[in-house]
């Protein structure tokens, strides 16, 4: 009955661990043993997810020798050609800054958040082939995401910031910290937003398709190319209920120091709903973790 | 050992559920080598990504008490635009393989799947041969106590074969082997059990000839 081979090892506890039950951590852990030394579960994530965001980033990049400058190059000018498009068009200053600056502002954070949410959702099926490898889960994948599609946004705006600078913009940030503090907080709604999406479009895939072209009319009234005052007044209760409208918003006052957002526009809203969506993500996530790695659903 | 209660794995199709196993319950007892045989389609595969955990049933349980590797098939969780030392890395990265561990597994691959230079190419310009050799050799870089082989050593030419059987030789001193092949020889050099997969049933031969008879009947 016993291979004399392991003796070392602790029989009692290891004996019978249910592959899918929830001591899957320890499983891990004890899967470890032979090969190299034991790690622990955040060991274990840890490496996981840096081997991840390494492989993230490559598969983005691409093969060739210009791929990370395109990946650079696309959003960069699908900045540039809006900010300076509308400045054409419309001509003048909006509270006290220049058009360009103003777009910018809104419209990076705004895409990061977009790409996010979007990218989460194909992560599951892009990453299939990887959870055959235990130690690698669906968060795992997500949470690589992530950070890859914040890393790549965040250079894109510095450069951008650095060149609008040189061109003699003033592109002083009035409150830092609170600055940060929102983006991060406009991040973790993306990310809640992202894994709802994913869990839902695993159960139904053909809802892809229709999420997709929801994300798109997402730019119009989200008030990213103009201030959201601009907007029907009329409309404005409903397009209140759009929490991408009160971070960009939040933003933009943060960052530009005379801008006064439009009323009704509050960090307490978003906060409360990226609660609600993180717990239901993660509530959704525990439930449905084993069918997440199952080959050929959705 | 393995153990399976009640397994029930299903998959689903555009045109409703297909069930692989139904209430399937059996145990396997420990220190032998596997043999999974049957048809086409019949669940091999799943099976063993079952017995892996790489795959979990719609309902029941399977247990064991041993590392199993991850299985070791003929595409295998590759990226194709990286390459294949980037790769490797990547599995070494999971494993926890890092600085001296990651360059010996490293040079371990290289030498074991014989590519040569080519390990600095994107993977997917190997050759199938040249790829289930990595993904071969990989998996043998690291020590478990079981290994999932998905007919990847029927893909070699006759001298890469010679060589997984010189390993396997020397693994198996330590290791026992998951094996799913459509090469009798290899069931009747390597196994010691053979799981018998069919309609959603399994049948467990103790004796291989006796289950390479009821394969081939």
């Amino acid at each position: 009955m016993e291979d004399s081979r392991i003796p070392a090892l602790p029989r009692g506890i290891l004996h019978f661990l249910k592959m899918n039950s929830p001591v899957h951590s320890f499983a891990r852990l004890c899967f470890a043993v032979n090969i190299l030394k034991p790690r622990s579960s955040l060991q274990i994530q840890k490496s996981v997810i840096f081997a991840l965001v390494l492989r993230e980033a490559r598969a983005r990049f691409g093969v060739r020798r210009m791929g990370a400058v395109w990946t650079l190059v696309e959003p960069i000018c699908h900045l540039l050609i809006f900010s300076i498009l509308f400045a054409i068009i419309r001509g003048r200053t909006v509270a006290d800054v220049e058009y360009p600056v103003f777009v910018l502002v809104g419209m990076a954070p705004f895409l990061l958040y977009r790409n996010t949410a979007l990218r989460l959702m194909d992560s599951l099926r892009e990453n299939r082939s990887l959870f055959g490898y235990k130690q690698i889960k669906p968060l795992d994948t997500y949470v690589a995401r992530v950070l890859v599609e914040t890393c790549i946004s965040a250079t894109v705006y510095a450069i951008l910031v650095f060149a609008f600078a040189w061109y003699g913009f003033d592109m002083s940030v009035a409150n830092p910290l609170m600055w940060v503090a929102t983006l991060a907080l406009g991040l973790l709604f993306a990310f809640s937003l992202g894994m709802v999406l994913a869990l839902i479009t695993h159960a139904l895939p053909s809802l892809k398709v229709v999420i997709r072209m929801a994300f798109f009319p997402l730019y119009f009234i989200s008030g990213v190319l103009v201030p959201a005052a601009y907007l029907p007044q009329a409309m404005m209760p409903v397009l209140l209920l759009n929490p991408f409208l009160h971070i960009v918003e939040l933003i933009r006052a943060e960052v530009l120091p005379h801008y006064t957002p439009v009323d009704g526009v509050s960090e307490g809203y978003v906060i409360c709903i990226t609660i609600v969506l993180l717990f239901i993500a993660m509530g959704s996530y525990r439930a449905r973790r084993l069918h997440l790695v199952s080959t050929k659903n959705g | 050992m393995f153990e399976l209660r009640n397994v029930t794995k299903s998959y689903l199709t555009p045109k409703g559920r297909r069930y692989v196993f139904r209430n399937l319950s059996l145990s396997i007892p420990p220190g032998k080598n596997i043999g999974l045989i049957g048809r086409n389609g019949a669940g091999k595969s799943t099976l063993m990504r079952l017995l892996g955990g790489a795959d979990i049933p719609d309902s029941g349980s399977v247990a064991t008490d041993r590392s199993i590797s991850w299985p070791v098939g003929l595409t295998g969780g590759f990226q194709g635009s990286m390459t294949g030392r980037e790769n490797i890395k990547f599995v070494c990265r999971v494993y926890g393989a890092m600085g001296d561990d990651m360059r010996d597994k490293i040079r371990y691959v290289q030498e074991f799947a014989e590519i040569g230079d080519w390990i600095d190419e994107p993977i997917k310009t190997y050759s199938s041969g040249m790829r289930s050799r990595v993904a071969f050799g990989l998996s043998m870089a690291f020590d478990f106590d079981y290994y999932l082989i998905d007919e990847v050593m029927s893909v070699g030419d006759a001298q890469f074969k010679r060589k997984c059987a010189d390993v396997f030789q020397e693994k198996l001193q330590q290791s026992k082997v998951v094996l799913v092949t459509h090469n009798m020889n290899e069931v009747k050099k390597i196994c010691d059990i053979v799981l018998l997969v069919r309609n959603g049933e399994i049948q467990v031969y103790e004796d291989v000839a006796e289950g390479i008879k009821a394969y081939n009947a």
